[in-house]
């Protein structure tokens, strides 16, 4: 399967560094957003997006509202969820998984574990 | 005889009054101590007050400067990033080029030197990979600056207090200070994989309730 993966964070230099990891694992196809907000406009307007890797820390719309904006929709709501943070404590683990994200990376990551979780995800799904 | 009770009264009296200007004598030496420990301590309360105020109309800037150094080494970064993506390109458009010299020539050398870009480009993405460290700074930041904003918010709640009106140099104006960054104030650069263990275990944790409830669920359905 094909995937087109909607990197989210607020910051320019891990949405680089997320889209250059994606890239040397085998991933070419990849869109940005800045923030939650813009994640749900992108998600609502592009039906070949089928993976999100959110953040957790971002303005007006976090990357928990993200993931729970996403689980309560009809039309993207199973779409899977891969939250890449620097948030590495039990309760912040469990409030993610909690709100149905597929799995949880912790900054600073290599693409190797983003590889990992990735095919974790997909095999799952199958 | 009441006579004699009223002098007695008066006598009882003017001894209690004499006990009072005895304890009053005692207390004057202690009274002018607490006054000369109040002169002394005005001015300096003053100068506690006005090293207060001129720390807490110095916090904007602080966050303003703490804010310029998130975003030059923001700057910084992404340069770094193009360099890093320029020498992938060469270094892919060398490796191209010595796999068909190898198909061609054959030579040992050439693998050796294959092998040695396979090297060079695990270290450019090591480069990649290390370059996180700023955004975990950037949110490091923002937490010093979320918290520079608070104390001046007290500081200047408390001055006001103190001096019974407004001051504008001391009110927290919003614009002061740059846009309050959505952080994690534990973001810690740590290379020790103790905290990818940890979800891991909570995540398969997951997996297997959700694994169990679905059983059960199923069971309940029969």
């Amino acid at each position: 399967m094909a995937l087109k993966f909607l990197v989210v964070d607020d910051s320019v230099t891990m949405r680089r560094i997320v889209a250059n990891s994606l890239k040397t694992i085998g991933h070419d196809h990849f869109v940005e957003a800045g923030d939650g907000r813009e994640a749900l406009a992108k998600l609502s307007t592009d039906d070949t997006i089928n993976f999100v890797i959110t953040d957790w820390n971002m303005p007006d719309v976090s990357g928990l509202e993200l993931v729970k904006a996403i689980r309560s929709n009809d039309k993207f709501g199973t779409i899977p969820i891969l939250m890449v943070t620097t948030r590495g404590l039990k309760e912040d683990i469990v409030e993610a998984l909690q709100a149905k994200v597929n799995n949880y990376v912790v900054k600073p990551f290599t693409p190797q574990i983003l590889k990992e979780k990735i095919e974790q995800i997909i095999s799952s799904a199958v | 005889m009441d006579q004699k009770i009223s002098m007695e009264n008066i006598f009882q009296k003017l001894g209690d009054l004499k006990s009072f200007f005895i304890y009053g004598q005692k207390l004057i030496p202690i009274l002018q101590k607490i006054l000369d420990f109040m002169q002394d301590t005005v001015p300096l309360l003053e100068n506690v007050n006005r090293s207060i105020q001129e720390s807490t109309s110095k916090m904007p800037k602080a966050a303003l400067q703490i804010n310029s150094v998130t975003n030059a080494t923001e700057v910084a970064t992404t340069e770094i990033l193009d360099i890093v993506d320029g020498m992938a390109v060469d270094v892919q458009g060398m490796q191209s080029k010595l796999e068909s010299l190898k198909e061609k020539i054959g030579d040992d050398d050439i693998a050796s030197l294959l092998a040695l870009v396979v090297k060079i480009q695990e270290r450019m993405m090591n480069i990649t990979i290390s370059l996180q460290v700023q955004d975990i700074t950037a949110q490091q930041l923002s937490s010093v600056n979320h918290l520079i904003q608070s104390i001046q918010e007290k500081l200047g709640g408390l001055l006001t207090e103190l001096d019974n009106k407004e001051n504008d140099e001391l009110t927290v104006d919003d614009h002061q200070f740059p846009r309050d960054a959505a952080f994690n104030a534990d973001a810690r650069y740590d290379k020790n994989t103790n905290s990818q263990e940890l979800v891991d275990s909570l995540v398969a944790d997951n997996l297997t309730k959700a694994s169990q409830a679905e059983i059960d669920k199923l069971f309940a359905k029969q």
